[in-house]
């Protein structure tokens, strides 16, 4: 019986240390720069929101 | 239009006597102090006049759908009314956590944007405990987020959570997420 070869994975762990220093600067932004930044964040996501909504309201109908 | 002239809005109806002592609450209030999520809702936790409410015990939000259908903002969306963009869903003091994080809630100036205004925003303790009382899915990774962000004062935390009676919900969500208790309250009522 043959042996299945390992499965080798790239090590991501300096992806994952990016996005986690990312998240530690997001989190040290002021208050009216998280804000302003959730209001754009907002507007680009109001296309996504609305083909949600679009698709959820047959499901109710 | 944006967050800065939602806050006017209702900068005048507290000067208005519209409502009494306003905060932010919610997710947006959290922004003050964690990295911030998406939210449609700017939640704020509003006072009324006491005598009225004690009278009838109940508090009706008429005065404010009225005042604002009178300044132009009548269109509702998500339970909440919207003004300069943002769904303000304005919820009335309910209980004494309440009542104490809109007492304690912190007075600050904000810039968004380049436009300045003033606000007052429920500290993090408070909105913990609120989110901790709350306990959909999303207030419990919120409450993990402002433990692991280290964004709450333990102490303060632990006493508001003794004072409003949240030990035993505090516990089950320090053992459910697998944080050690910081404030050993080990289920007390």
């Amino acid at each position: 019986m043959t042996k299945t070869p390992a499965s080798s994975y790239p090590d991501i762990s300096d992806i994952l240390a990016r996005k986690a220093e990312g998240r530690q600067e997001s989190k040290r932004r002021s208050f009216g720069e998280k804000i302003a930044a959730m209001e754009a964040l907002r507007e680009r996501l109001a296309p996504l929101r609305l083909a949600r909504q679009q698709r959820r309201e047959p499901e109710k109908s | 239009m944006g967050m800065k002239q939602t806050l006017d809005v209702i900068n005048r109806m507290e000067a208005d006597g519209i409502i009494g002592r306003y905060a932010i609450a919610g997710a947006v209030a959290a922004y003050n102090y964690i990295e911030p999520t998406v939210t449609e809702d700017l939640d704020i936790l509003v006072s009324f006049d006491e005598r009225s409410a004690a009278q009838s015990g109940l508090v009706t939000l008429g005065p404010i759908f009225s005042w604002l259908k009178t300044n132009g903002h009548d269109e509702f969306r998500n339970e909440g009314v919207m003004i300069a963009g943002w769904a303000v869903q304005f919820l009335p003091v309910a209980n004494d956590l309440d009542a104490e994080a809109l007492a304690r809630a912190e007075k600050i100036d904000v810039q968004i944007a380049g436009d300045a205004v003033t606000t007052r925003v429920l500290r993090p303790e408070h909105l913990v405990a609120t989110a901790l009382r709350v306990g959909r899915p999303k207030d419990l990774i919120r409450i993990a987020q402002f433990i692991e962000e280290q964004a709450v004062e333990i102490p303060v935390l632990c006493g508001v959570l003794e004072r409003h009676k949240l030990g035993p919900m505090w516990t089950a969500f320090c053992a459910r997420t697998g944080i050690a208790d910081p404030c050993g309250l080990h289920g007390l009522p």
